[in-house]
């Protein structure tokens, strides 16, 4: 989409009374008018958060990502130190972040320090708990692995023991605690555990919508996995009209499309049935309850993957190239500004 | 940052600030007062709006109080403890700096 595209894409979302924009991706410092997108989002009233990787992010593109009035900024990270760090992004990225968030931090933006927890990052938590605090960040964003895409490919290599968990639980649970206040943490639960789904986007079509690069909408960031579902284009459409109209958005909008034991739940507007791309990925049906749900007929499937993954760490030591833990970093990876 | 934020307990001479990332902004479909801060959104009922926007880093906690009563003609007795709860809240989401009697800006 171009610049002019963008801007009038923003514009609609102000008027449609959203009150967030997450420019994500993909990475969204490929974008040379990012700054002028971010204007743009100001100028409709919107909260603007930068969702970076932070390979790029020059002084430079910082200060006129200010200028142009960005309001937080959000770095991912791998882990704490630098050779795990990288050998789980595949790349020196490590002190280019670090560098990164020196500078974010310099120019008095408000820092969300990042990381997706996995098997090989889990058991170093209190590290990544202390990286984040001596960068000055606010706030710590803990998201355990969704299992989507890639990460579902490499399910085996990521998904962390129950040992493993219930210990990072607990010591995340303390540092909770001993930051209120100076830091807040969020600590997304991996699903794969629970007894019940997470509230996916909060509902579907309910809080969030999500705009790709080329301009299809989409309920959320990973609804294009799911086949068969037909999302409008906001070069065809204004964002009003497929907010209330697009059958993407429809499909799953409420309570009527839900099957058992959804339907008859008395938590079916808590956790809205789950995550449809879960339900999609592990079921073959994006209509079904997600199996991330210990009531739902599927959950089989579920129990099975975490069973496989149960044997003690100790056989794969520290390196990131032992047999069972080995994976394959992603070569081309999808873009999509949220 | 240089500015280290004091948070904290409350006292009457604490001047409250709201922290830099929060912005209070119109929602356009209510027409009422909403703050924002990275991924959150807080709703504004009409006190909180008048607290969130006499935490100017400038008026004293007993100044906001006394401005308060004066608005809503109740005793500032009545209105501490409330007061006092609702920035504690904010505080305690990391929306609020609490600079104390004596600091510098
Ligand atoms: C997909 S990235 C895109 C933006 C940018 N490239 C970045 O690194 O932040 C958006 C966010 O999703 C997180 N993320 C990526 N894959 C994930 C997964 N499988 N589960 C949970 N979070 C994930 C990233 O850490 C990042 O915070």
């Amino acid at each position: 989409m171009t610049t002019k595209e963008w801007r009038r894409t923003l514009s609609q979302a102000g008027d449609l009374g959203v009150l967030h924009v997450l420019f994500s991706g993909g990475e969204p410092l490929v974008r040379p008018d990012l700054a002028e997108l971010v204007a743009a989002a100001r100028e409709a009233g919107l909260y603007t958060n930068l969702i970076t990787s932070a390979l790029g992010l020059t002084r430079d593109r910082a200060e006129r990502l200010k200028a142009a009035g960005l309001d937080s900024v959000q770095i991912s990270f791998q882990a704490a130190e630098a050779s795990l760090a990288d050998s789980i992004a595949g790349t020196a990225a490590h002190e280019r972040k670090r560098e990164a968030a020196r500078l974010v931090r310099d120019l008095n933006f408000p820092l969300t320090f990042n990381v997706v927890l996995h098997r090989k990052n889990l058991g170093r938590l209190e590290s990544i708990i202390a990286l984040a605090e001596e960068v000055g960040a606010e706030r710590l964003e803990l998201a355990n692995t969704q299992f989507y895409g890639w990460a579902f490919k490499n399910k085996e290599a990521l998904l962390p023991t129950r040992a493993q968990l219930e210990e990072a639980d607990r010591i995340a649970a303390v540092a909770k605690v001993r930051l209120r206040g100076k830091m807040d943490i969020l600590y997304i639960l991996p699903d794969y555990y629970g007894d019940r789904p997470k509230p996916c986007m909060n509902g579907w079509g309910r809080r969030y919508l999500t705009v790709n690069p080329v301009g299809d909408v989409l309920p959320c960031p990973t609804a294009c996995e799911i086949k068969g579902l037909h999302f409008d284009n906001i070069r065809q459409h204004s964002l009003a009209w497929i907010w209330a109209e697009s059958v993407a958005f429809n499909q799953f909008r409420g309570t009527a499309w839900m099957p058992e034991p959804c339907r008859s739940c008395d938590r079916r507007e808590i956790d809205f049935g789950g995550c449809r791309c879960q339900a999609a990925l592990l079921t073959g049906d994006a209509g079904n309850t997600d199996p991330a749900c210990s009531l739902s007929p599927h959950r089989d499937v579920l129990n099975r993957i975490v069973a496989s993954v149960q044997e003690p760490l100790e056989s794969e030591g520290k390196t990131a190239s032992s047999n069972a833990s080995a994976w394959q970093y992603r070569i081309n990876p999808g873009h999509s500004v949220t | 940052m240089n500015d280290e934020p004091h948070n904290q307990a409350l006292s009457p001479g604490t001047r409250p600030r709201l922290a830099a990332k929060a912005r209070v902004q119109t929602d356009k479909l209510s027409g009422k007062l909403v703050l924002l801060y990275p991924e959150g959104v807080l709703l504004l009922n009409e006190t909180g709006a008048a607290i969130v926007g006499l935490c100017d880093g400038q008026r004293t906690f007993q100044e906001m109080v006394t401005t308060l009563s004066e608005r809503y003609g109740s005793s500032p007795d009545r209105l501490s403890a409330d007061v006092a709860e609702y920035l504690d809240r904010l505080r305690k989401r990391g929306l609020l700096d609490l600079i104390s009697e004596g600091d510098g800006q």
